[in-house]
Parts: structure tokens; sequence; C-alpha cells
């Protein structure tokens, strides 16, 4: 199919590689971000402020996801006058965010060194 | 909550709405937490505008939220009936076996029809009803087949392991198609010509109680001129009946990808055998004889003499089809410096 000749078809494209490419880069933010304590609405404009917004229906439901995996920590807790639940990154999310820092590096630098590589070839040395 | 308040009374519907979605132990707990996040947001929106929000402002903040059912369903497990793991052996078992189930359907029919209705109307109605009675057998064996699938969905976390899905063996691959067979025809063509292959052997098998199936009106008018069939006709008959089971078995057979591989030869064995029967019928020249006085026979003579002569061409085109469908299977398999001519 030539994908060139439909916008539409193209965007659907990467609209979904798009996705894909964000999921694994969400929670590393997530975690990342939980180092320190955050309820659900601060965070959301916490990573948004750091130019990586998400749905509300996408990371309140993570963050349940990611504490029913050990991961996150949880208490209910008054501020300002009204109950909130605060996140934490827990111990075994300290370690599992390390590895995948480090997974993530390294993609990036393949990916990099891959881009630099295909970049300094010349059409006759493909 | 103040009901009253047009706002919260909104934002109340809406944790309401998502509520009823989602399962009782956790239920209160995640609405809890919602209206908490959506409040902070609703009050940081409200402090920015200096004024509380209107009706259509929360709305907007909802919607943007999400469609309650969906936001409840982000906070299910993920679930699915047949998982990626076990789909490709769900689909593949369902490919293998669905030619088994349709051979079986049909050919128990047939023999069912063929051991109990007598007369024209009661086959072909057996045969309509056999056609239309595939439907809710497939549906339930589809449906049999999913269940058990699911099952195994769900006891693969526990049991998976045993089950070894990932090993296999390179060696046990199949042999690379020839070029020749590439082209094979769909399922969905091959079941319905089995189906019209049956159709076909039921309108032969009434053919002889029911001229008027071959001469439509003009039975009558044959029967009004003393003439009948020769004793030949007999002979064909059986041969015709042995070729139709041939047929039925290649086309069955054709069903089964181990066995379709040989269906162009096996074809090529049945044509031939129609040229056998086809070319001993042309060679006999009386078709139709006389069963009475009135029967003018010079006029009998000369139908026979056409009727050899249309035998005979039907049994240069059965050879001259026959020879190009051999070669067709044939030139592929030949050695490329053979064909360098």
């Amino acid at each position: 199919m030539d994908i060139t000749s439909n916008p539409s078809s193209e965007s659907q494209i990467f609209d979904s590689l798009r996705l894909e490419l964000r999921r694994g880069c969400l929670i590393v933010a997530v975690l990342a971000q939980l180092r320190v304590e955050h309820y659900g609405y601060t965070l959301r404009k916490a990573l948004a402020d750091q130019g990586l917004a998400i749905e509300e229906s996408t990371l309140y439901p993570l963050l349940r996801r990611l504490e029913t995996q050990g991961l996150l920590t949880s208490q209910w807790r008054e501020e300002d006058k009204r109950n909130k639940r605060f996140y934490k990154l827990s111990s075994e999310g300290e370690l599992i965010l390390a590895q995948l820092l480090a997974e993530w590096n390294s993609i990036n630098d393949s990916v990099n060194n891959i881009l630099q590589n295909s970049v300094l070839q010349t059409p006759s040395q493909r | 909550m103040n009901p009253t308040n047009p706002t919260i009374d909104l934002l109340e519907r809406y944790l309401q709405a998502i509520g009823q979605s989602l399962p009782a132990a956790t239920r209160e707990d995640v609405l809890n937490e919602l209206r908490a996040n959506l409040t902070a947001q609703i009050d940081d929106r409200a402090e920015e505008l200096g004024r509380p929000l209107t009706e259509p402002e929360l709305a907007a903040i909802l919607k943007a939220h999400g469609r309650p059912e969906i936001v409840a369903t982000r906070y299910l497990p993920q679930r699915s009936l047949i998982g990626p793991t076990i789909f490709p052996f769900y689909l593949l078992t369902m490919r293998r076996v669905l030619p088994f189930v349709v051979a079986i359907y049909f050919i128990a029919n047939f023999v069912k029809i063929a051991a109990t209705q007598h007369g024209l109307s009661s086959v072909a109605g057996g045969l309509v009803d056999s056609a239309f009675g595939i439907i809710p057998v497939l549906f339930v064996w589809l449906g049999v087949m999913t269940i058990l699938f699911a099952i195994l969905e769900r006891t693969y976390d526990k049991f998976g392991k045993e089950w070894c899905l990932d090993e296999w063996n390179p060696a046990k691959l199949p042999p690379v198609k020839p070029q020749g067979d590439k082209k094979q025809r769909s399922l969905a063509n091959r079941i319905a010509d089995l189906a019209f292959h049956c159709l076909w052997m039921a309108y032969i098998i009434e053919v002889p109680r029911h001229p008027y199936l071959l001469f439509g009106p003009g039975a009558s008018f044959i029967a009004r001129l003393q003439i009948g069939w020769a004793p030949v006709w007999h002979t064909f008959y059986v041969a015709l009946w042995f070729l139709l089971l041939i047929q039925l078995g290649i086309k069955i057979a054709n069903l089964f990808p181990a066995i379709g591989r040989f269906s162009t030869p096996l074809d090529l064995v049945s044509k031939w055998f129609g040229i056998v029967v086809a070319g001993w019928l042309a060679s006999v020249g009386t078709y139709i004889v006389a069963t009475g006085p009135g029967a003018d026979l010079h006029k009998l003579a000369v139908v026979n003499h056409w009727m050899g002569i249309s035998f005979k061409l039907v049994v240069a085109f059965m050879i001259l089809d026959l020879g190009m469908e051999a070669w067709k299977y044939v030139r592929p398999r030949l050695p490329t410096a053979r064909l360098a001519f």
C-alpha cells in the first residue's frame, strides 16, 4: 500500500507508532518523577511542565498498576483540607528504575550510533 | 456532597457513571482518588479564571478526562479471551480442523440423504437443508473451540511452561512448494466445490428416473416418438458413478493441505478416466433405439450418427484439456536446462 498518497493513513500509522514508543518511556518518566512524593494531579502537572503531557485516564490507572507491581507505595493523607492519595517510588521501584534507565540509555546510544552511521554512509556504500 | 450545586452534581454524576463499571472491591477507593484529582484540577482552573467554573467549563474538563466506561476499563486488569501467546495456535488449529468438520458434515449428510431420502424433491430438500444446516454446526464448533482455548489461556500462566510452545524443530518444516503450486485455491472455494459436486451427484442419481431433468419440457415429446436409451447407457451410468466417486474423494482430499499437494495429479488421473469412458461411448455408435413400431428408423440413424460425432468432438476437447493441464503441471518440474530451447 502506498501511504505517501494518503495523509490520514500516514497520520494513523504515526500515531500508533508514537503511542508504542511513548508507552515504555512514560513508565520510566513516572517512576523517575515519583522519587519525590506526588498525588495524581500534581504528578501530571509536574510531568507536563517538563514536556511530557499524559492523559489523566492513562496516568491514574498506571499509578495503581505500578503500585500493585510493588514499584510504588501510596498513602491517603489530608492536604489543603482534602484527602489525597500520595504516591512515592518504593525501594523495589528504585532498583527497577535503575535497570530501566540503563536499558533506556543503551537503546538511546544504539539508535544514535545507527543514525550517525547511516548519515555517514554514501549511497554507493549502501 | 451538595446536589444543589450544579458543578458538584455534574462531577458526582460523572464519578457515579465510572463507578458502575468498576468492581465493588476497589470502587470507593478509585472514586475517592479520582474525585481528589478532579477537584484539584477544577480548583486550579477556577484559580486561573478567578471565579468558580460554570457547568459547561466543568463539562469540558470531564469530557477531556474521558468517557466514563473507558476510564473505568483502564482501572480493570487487562484481559483478553485468548491472548497473543495462545492466539496463533488457536488460529492454526481452527484452520487445520475446519476442513475435517466440513468434510465429516457433508459426508455424513450425503450418506444420510442417500440412505433415507427417495425421490427428487426429498433428495433436493435434504441437500438444501444440509447446506444451510452447516451454519449452526460451524457456530457450535467455533464456540466450543473458543471456549477450549479460553480455558487454555486462563491456565497458561500456571501450566504454560510445561506445554513447551516455544519448542520447535526447523528440520521438521515442510519442503518448499514448487512454483506451480503457489496459487492454491482458497478453502471457501474448495468447500463450495465439494458442495456443488454433491449436488451434481444428486442430480445424476435422479436423471434416469426423471428424464425431464435432462430434456426439460421436451421429455414428453421424446416419449411420444417411441424411442429409448440404448443398453450402452447402463454401462456408461455405472462408469460415470465410479468417476463421480473418484472426483468426490479428490474434492474431499483437496480440503486438507497435506493431501491437497497431490490434487493436480489426482485430477489428471480422473480426467484420464473420463476420457476413457467418453472414448468408449464415442466408439459405440448406437445411443438411442426404437421402442415401438412408430419410430422413424431413418431419423434415428441420423441422430445416432451425429451423437457419435458429438462424442468424438467431446473426447478431442477432453484430450486437449488433459494435455494442457498435464503440461502446466509438469513444466515447472522439468530441469531448467531442458526448457532453454
